[in-house]
């Protein structure tokens, strides 16, 4: 039995799929702990369906993204393990670097089928191991830092402040425009500085989506539609990925 | 005050409950690799996995110190706990918890936004892991579909769709602060496109520019108000 197979057969399904088993629970806990304690505070409990609904619908599309994700992996490293890392904790563009760097230290190379039976569990340790901070810093600070930012928004509410969700917004203006940035940068200088020949394609799907948000923005504020907004940012995606297919043909 | 005290409450129990499970989800994680290495009859190499951290390990420590300072306010407790559990923060939870408060009018760090954002990441994290596990079960006969020359150049772009649809939605609140950084970016990615693939770093300083041009204009504008 090859390595790959043995790292489809059903003992790793059991392992990975016992840890995301036990992920789900601990979400199914948070999630009905959270509406209880909304209900608790008086909270409106259409808003809070309207909620979960806007976030269900936000993430088929990534997640099937993702799933790409596990079927691209899952020739070098079986279908269980990029299963478990990209259901929880990872994303596509870490999980690829790190199984890559780890690979090249053992001079293996993925998708090439030269997985050995010692590179696969090198491989998925320094894959947990490197991603494993955001976890430990939340068990370690979580408490202490939003108590002392709790502290400072109060200081803030007293002398009339407010600017955290300011803050946040600018927060999510840069990330975007770092974003938008490289697909600028990759078309004018991707091949060559100035050359203007690089990929033009992401570009036209952020115009793309970004136009469908427009649409989805203005009937959903000017003709009384809120319930698309539930829709805006999974159907303004699948506009723009429409157009990568229109693009690509 | 009831309802002031029943929040603390559940406050500090989401603390000792997110505490509790991040460590359980990181001995699961950790030793998994070891219970799939006596599956295979074989264990890490654990001088490979040194040298692979000092390569590429520090980069996403400092990158995940960063996630934890910036995200962890947007997200509150339960929020924050969840998502560094469940992950894919940038290319969805994050979005997914923004978009959520938005819908629903929640400002940060309010109680309100506590509960929005924890019911957004759990609702997140179950949806992927409903889709992969679906994905999984029909892997075989959704190979030739997903994995279509037709399809690929959809899930190849599926990340400028998805800030192409933020754009919108961010820019317009305030299209002057969102032109600053944006030419910023430009520039920089132009004259060094080595960049593009550290794009996912430049968001701390095109953040940091957002944020500081936000500031001065709210202090601008707090100022103006006051005289």
């Amino acid at each position: 039995m090859s390595v790959l197979e043995q790292l489809n057969g059903g003992g790793v399904y059991l392992i990975c799929g016992s840890i995301v088993a036990f992920i789900a629970v601990v979400c199914v806990i948070f999630m009905v702990r959270a509406w209880r304690a909304g209900k608790a505070l008086g909270m409106d409990v259409t808003r809070m369906k309207r909620a979960v609904t806007a976030s269900a619908t936000f993430s088929v599309l990534p997640s099937v993204g993702i799933l790409l994700g596990v079927l691209a992996l899952s020739g070098s490293l079986g279908v269980p393990w990029p299963w478990l890392r990209l259901s929880v904790i990872g994303a596509l563009h870490y999980e690829t670097q790190v199984a890559d760097a780890a690979a090249e230290q053992l001079g293996v190379s993925l998708g090439s089928g030269q997985m050995t039976a010692q590179a696969f569990p090198t491989i998925a340790l320094l894959m947990s191991i490197c991603i494993m901070w955001g976890m430990i810093l939340s068990t370690l600070f979580n408490k202490k830092y939003l108590h002392r930012l709790q502290q400072g928004g109060k200081n803030e509410a007293r002398t009339g402040g407010g600017f955290g969700d300011k803050a946040m917004a600018a927060m999510f203006i840069g990330m975007v425009s770092a974003y938008i940035g490289s697909y600028v940068g990759g078309w004018i200088s991707g091949s060559g500085l100035f050359s203007f020949s690089g990929s033009w394609t992401p570009l036209a799907v952020v115009a793309a989506a970004a136009l469908a948000m427009a649409v989805f923005t203005y009937f959903s504020e000017k003709k009384g539609m809120a319930w698309l907004d539930n829709f805006s940012i999974a159907g303004s995606m699948l506009v723009g990925m429409l157009a990568a297919v229109l693009i690509g043909h | 005050m009831e309802k002031q005290k029943n929040y603390e409450a559940y406050l500090k129990s989401t603390h000792r409950l997110g505490r509790i499970v991040s460590m359980i989800t990181l001995v699961l994680l950790v030793g998994a690799p070891f219970m799939i290495g006596t599956l295979l009859g074989a264990g890490p190499d654990l001088g490979a996995v040194a040298r692979g951290f000092l390569s590429v390990g520090l980069v996403w420590t400092v990158s995940s110190v960063v996630e934890f300072l910036v995200y962890t306010p947007m997200l509150g407790a339960g929020g924050s706990y969840l998502a560094f559990i469940t992950g894919n923060l940038i290319n969805m939870k994050i979005p997914c918890a923004m978009n959520a408060k938005e819908l629903v009018d929640a400002k940060s760090g309010t109680a309100e936004n506590e509960v929005i954002a924890t019911l957004s990441i759990a609702t997140s994290a179950l949806v992927t892991i409903v889709v992969l596990a679906m994905g999984v079960v029909l892997l075989i006969p959704l190979q030739p579909v997903l994995q279509s020359p037709v399809l690929a150049p959809a899930f190849a772009n599926v990340v400028p769709a998805l800030f192409g649809a933020m754009a919108y939605k961010y820019y317009r609140k305030d299209p002057l602060l969102a032109l600053i950084p944006l030419t910023v970016m430009i520039i920089l990615f132009t004259l060094v496109p080595s960049l593009t693939s550290s794009t996912s770093f430049m968001i701390i300083p095109a953040g940091a520019l957002a944020i500081a041009l936000a500031w001065v204009k709210y202090r601008r504008e707090t100022k103006g108000a006051a005289e």
